[in-house]
């Protein structure tokens, strides 16, 4: 699979919030825990070897459970298979919660459903519909069943 | 730098909507256009030979790019433009309609648009409230703020078709625009309107930390207050039904049926 990896890793580069040194596993059975550098942005997990300037990887931050392993330690599963587990060691209590509350606010979908729920409740506050300002209120990215698949294929254009 | 390919996999195939999908040509190195299935999912562009293809040929990152549409050589080209140092993704559409309408869903992809406007909307949602709770009539609130110029989407009409090097950006500020007015005459048919499935329910259990986003920066609300606030739906709804009721009553002396 190819993708745009030289934009990617320029992207991992740009300044971030959530960016710490942490105890890192991976979830394949023998892997141990590893001092990486990880740093969340838009909805990213980049991990990197602390001296590097290029991440080791980076795990998109879509269709995945964020969990509470121990009072220092979360745990990102992706949902195919919720086995295998990323583990994240912090150094406290605090840093931990912290980074779950992150990464479930960095996911696209979690932002959008907030977006369709802020867009509802202010066009029934205000009877104004706050996306038509912007000239997008018809695009399917933000309406309220966006969800289901239901999409005739555009076929005909080519 | 590895990118898991599995996850993404899993994204494409799985039930979060789908934003776009469709055919389109894409240039390849040698100069040549070849066509691929697009599928455009948040802020990731899928690509792969046919639709119905396991192989997932490539994806392309959708975040701190402008999308620009190119001078037609006798398709509808556009291309992705990442900057200086970057090399540019070029596409082409069938007609005018299917470049225009890609070239607008790119430009709303990114995660950073989605970030800006939610961050917008979360604003006047605060605002909103509040003149509610101070009881302005609706007839004097003030209008919504101005637009954001970095989030209007310029307006692609037939006119702008042949124009190379117009670009659009999520980040760069554009020369504010006066977009038409639509006055929509109708009145919602739905006395109750679509509750997002994820607002926190008010009798159900307590969300599963994880699971339900958090709506708002309210800590716990108290319960008197969401009844209030949610019971007011019911109140008027019920005048309402009332009112109708009342109507009925004054028309039931007149025939069901006009025989003439």
């Amino acid at each position: 699979m190819r993708f745009n990896e030289k934009e990617l890793v320029c992207l991992s580069r740009q300044p971030s919030e959530m960016a710490a040194e942490l105890g890192m596993r991976g979830p394949k059975k023998g892997d141990v825990v590893k001092r990486r550098l990880v740093k969340l942005v838009v909805n990213f997990l980049f991990y990197f070897r602390t001296d590097e300037e290029e991440p080791v990887g980076a795990l998109l931050l879509e269709q995945c459970r964020v969990e509470r392993e121990d009072t220092q330690i979360f745990s990102v599963a992706f949902l195919d298979d919720a086995e295998r587990k990323y583990l994240f060691e912090c150094d406290s209590e605090e840093q931990c919660k912290e980074w779950i509350d992150s990464i479930i606010k960095a996911s696209y979908e979690f932002m959008r459903r907030n977006l369709i729920f802020y867009r509802t409740e202010i066009h029934r506050l205000t009877g104004k519909d706050p996306l038509e300002q912007y000239g997008i209120s018809e695009e399917t990215r933000f309406q309220v069943n966006s969800g289901s698949q239901l999409m005739a294929r555009d076929t005909s254009s080519l | 730098m590895k990118l898991n390919e599995k996850i993404l996999t899993h994204f494409l195939s799985c039930t979060s909507p789908v934003d776009k999908e469709g055919y389109l040509y894409k240039k390849e190195r040698n100069g040549t256009y070849h066509r691929r299935w697009f599928v455009l999912k948040a802020n990731l562009l899928f690509y792969q030979e046919r639709p119905a293809d396991r192989h997932l040929m490539g994806v392309i990152v959708l975040e701190g790019c402008t999308v620009q549409m190119l001078e037609s050589d006798g398709y509808f080209p556009f291309s992705l433009e990442f900057g200086a140092g970057f090399k540019s993704y070029r596409f082409a559409a069938g007609d005018a309609q299917t470049q225009g309408r890609w070239m607008k869903a790119l430009f709303l992809a990114s995660h950073c648009y989605l970030s800006c406007l939610l961050r917008d909307l979360e604003r006047q949602y605060e605002e909103a409230k509040q003149q509610q709770e101070s009881n302005v009539p609706s007839s004097s609130f003030k209008s919504l703020c101005p637009p954001t110029n970095s989030l209007l989407v310029p307006t692609l009409g037939p006119s702008a078709a042949v124009r190379e090097g117009r670009s659009f950006s999520a980040t760069a500020a554009l020369p504010p625009r006066s977009l038409p007015t639509k006055v929509t005459g109708k009145k919602s048919p739905k006395k109750w309107p679509r509750r997002n499935a994820y607002v926190t329910p008010l009798n159900g259990p307590a969300p599963l930390y994880g699971e339900w986003p958090l709506v708002g920066s309210d800590p716990l609300v108290e319960f008197s207050k969401l009844h209030a606030y949610y019971g007011k739906e019911v109140q008027n709804a019920r005048e309402e039904w009332l009112r109708s009721r009342q109507t009925e009553e004054n028309h039931s002396e007149k025939d069901l049926i006009d025989l003439g």
